[in-house]
């Protein structure tokens, strides 16, 4: 089988650990370096894309395809515009009404298991037919069925954890006890630090500290910006400030898996 | 003359019978051995059982390695699922049964070959 793109899928345990921000921007950077890529709000239980992104031009959600109301196609929204760079930038937004919330949370086995299959389906639909190289899935944090879902249909999965004691010990056992059951291969990404990592030292420290926890390399360290912070979610800082430091490190990080071949 | 055809082809029709009925069998003692190795616990008979990641996440490891690639591939043959996992064909064909009786799984025989595959479509 030759793989012609890869599924990311953006993961953690507990909420508020930046996946949407992540997410957006790494998908911003992608774009910036020439990639056709697609971002995928998998979040049904709180949807954020739609107001990140500001679009109001929906023709249909996630949601409708996963119920298997309508194609893909119908879902996509085509950003390229506004991003102004090499690349292509698609998304595909869950539906934020309350209605859809709740019916998405009342789905039984039998449909998250078509789901399941929906999801699975996008390999052929969207990278090997319409040639994306990268599909971006945001993701509900925990063990919900739509995360797992998500996981299960990835090719990598990007965990963004913090320092919280709570997020660190979820974290280590989500790789144990979720990823390495679904032998997914998986990168973590420290968000929101607050320790000095401006030395090379101060890094190293830092990542040598993380591998002794989760025992997988670390794929980035960001340190807590008050830029991002300020942003209130309405920046994508990749278009926006593309000298930030925060656009570097997330440049960084899109370059490591590009590079990565599966 | 159409009449000598026929009787020529019926042998040839037995031989295949033979062949079809000791493949069958082979599977049978495939998942029997594959039971005792297993312990009959991981053996739930259920009809039409959704194979959902909660489920995928709840079986054993040699199991679930098997289901994720049927899942991956849509619709596959032992020889292309064990091509995936990198086991014996023999023992792919021994996991598939079991998930097929576990309900997990529909297998169809076309020919020579039987194909294995998840039922989404009319579940539910």
């Amino acid at each position: 089988m030759t793989l012609v793109g890869k599924i990311i899928a953006v993961h953690s345990y507990k909420g508020g650990t930046g996946k949407t921000i992540l997410s957006v921007n790494l998908a911003a950077a992608f774009v910036k370096h020439g990639k056709k890529v697609c971002l995928l709000d998998l979040d049904f239980r709180a949807p954020s894309l739609s107001t990140i992104l500001k679009d109001e031009k929906v023709e249909c959600w996630l949601n409708d395809y996963l119920n298997g109301v309508c194609e893909i196609d119908k879902v996509l929204v085509d950003l390229t515009d506004i991003t102004k760079d090499a690349g292509k930038f698609f998304v595909g937004l869950a539906n934020p009404s309350t209605e859809a919330i709740r019916d998405m949370s009342a789905k039984d086995r039998k449909w998250e298991m078509r789901a399941l299959g929906r999801l699975l389906a996008l390999r052929d639909s969207l990278l090997n037919e319409k040639g994306f190289d990268y599909l971006i899935f945001d993701t509900s944090p925990g063990l919900q069925y739509s995360s797992i879902n998500a996981i299960v249909s990835a090719d990598l999965v990007l965990v963004a954890t913090t320092f919280d004691r709570s997020d660190v010990d979820g974290t280590r056992r989500m790789l144990r006890e979720l990823y390495d059951l679904f032998e997914k291969k998986t990168e973590v990404v420290l968000n929101k630090v607050l320790h000095d990592i401006s030395s090379k030292a101060g890094k190293e420290e830092m990542q040598t500290m993380m591998k002794d926890i989760y025992q997988v390399p670390l794929l980035g360290i960001i340190p807590c910006f008050c830029d991002v912070l300020k942003g209130e979610g309405n920046i994508i800082f990749a278009r926006e400030k593309p000298e930030h430091p925060f656009t570097k490190i997330l440049d960084e990080i899109a370059n490591r898996i590009d590079k990565n071949t599966l | 003359m159409a009449k000598q055809e026929a009787l020529g082809k019926k042998p040839m029709q037995v031989l295949e019978k033979i062949r079809e009925n000791l493949e069958k069998l082979n599977e049978k003692m495939e998942v029997m051995i594959e039971l005792q190795k297993h312990g009959k616990k991981d053996l739930q008979p259920m009809p039409d059982a959704p194979l959902d990641v909660m489920t995928l996440l709840s079986m054993p490891d040699h199991l679930r390695k098997t289901a994720m690639t049927v899942c991956r591939l849509g619709r596959a043959t032992a020889e292309e699922i064990a091509g995936q996992t990198h086991r014996a064909r023999a023992v792919e064909s021994a996991y598939l049964n079991q998930l097929v009786i576990m309900g997990y799984l529909k297998k169809e025989r076309k020919g020579r070959k039987a194909y294995f595959y998840v039922e989404r479509e009319n579940q539910g």
